[in-house]
């Protein structure tokens, strides 16, 4: 999938809460866009954990505060509680609202089905390398400008 | 950003959450992954009464009748454009330093605007 992604190879975070902070401080939002983001990808947690393996979470959501895709997967050796869950993967995506409807978000999650189903979950929670993981995931891996 | 148009965005977005959970191809792929988007939605839309019931009457009700005219009432700014109807807003609009204390409208189309901060 020619989309793009940022990692962030060891999140420090303990909860689901700051891991989801941690990951959107990977973009350069600003303070009320990365702030109202924050609240719709937890209310979506809320609504129901959105654990889609065993060792792995995809907060996601739709937003009219971005124009493009936002995809950040974040990786935690120790795990962090998602609550109940623990996960060690975290494939974190906004995706834009466009007047032409939720084609291309469907087509993400689509992508996301078929890569995860057929032994690309496991695969991603033994990757060694950012560029691994984004490889596994099938997506062009971006370094983040603090990584520069 | 006004708060008020911070509920509205927040709204929006939780909308947008909703209808997307309603949509059948994205509600199956959801199931393939795991998720429960039956139990996600019947959640998502409590939390929207709970967040509606925060937002001043006068901008809920502007906000049904858009969302119901035009299918989005939150847009934002682009370009000093008005990214619902394109219009060219004013310059004083724009560059008004209380313009950011209040909840702005298009005068064009009336949908709520907003300018990331």
């Amino acid at each position: 999938m020619n989309r793009q992604c940022l990692v962030k190879w060891e999140v420090s975070a303990d909860t689901r809460e700051e891991a989801i902070c941690e990951l959107l401080d990977e973009f350069s939002f600003r303070e009320t866009t990365r702030e109202l983001l924050r609240i719709a990808l937890e209310t979506r947690e809320v609504a129901q954990p959105t654990i889609v393996h065993e060792g792995i979470a995809m907060p996601h959501c739709r937003s009219i505060l971005v124009d493009d895709f936002m995809i950040v997967l974040g990786r935690s050796e120790q795990g962090i509680p998602w609550p109940d869950d623990e996960v060690n993967l975290i494939i974190l995506f906004i995706s834009p609202v466009k007047a032409t409807g939720p084609a291309e978000h469907l087509e993400l999650i689509k992508h996301l089905v078929k890569v995860l189903r057929s032994g690309g979950a496991e695969k991603a929670l033994a990757a060694k390398t950012p560029e691994e993981i984004a490889k596994i995931l099938k997506f062009d891996y971006k370094k983040a400008a603090s990584d520069e | 950003m006004n708060r008020e148009l911070e509920k509205l965005i927040s709204l929006h977005d939780l909308d947008v959450m909703i209808s997307d959970l309603v949509n059948k191809d994205i509600s199956k792929q959801e199931k393939k992954l795991g998720l429960s988007p039956d139990v996600a939605l019947s959640q998502l839309q409590k939390m929207r009464e709970e967040l509606v019931a925060t937002i001043d009457r006068r901008h809920r009700e502007m906000y049904d009748r858009l969302a119901k005219h035009y299918g989005n009432a939150v847009v934002p700014v682009v370009n000093r454009r008005c990214s619902g109807c394109f219009t060219k807003l004013p310059t004083a609009m724009m560059s008004s330093s209380s313009g950011k204390d209040v909840v702005t409208t298009c005068p064009t189309c009336g949908r709520f605007i907003y300018q990331c901060d």
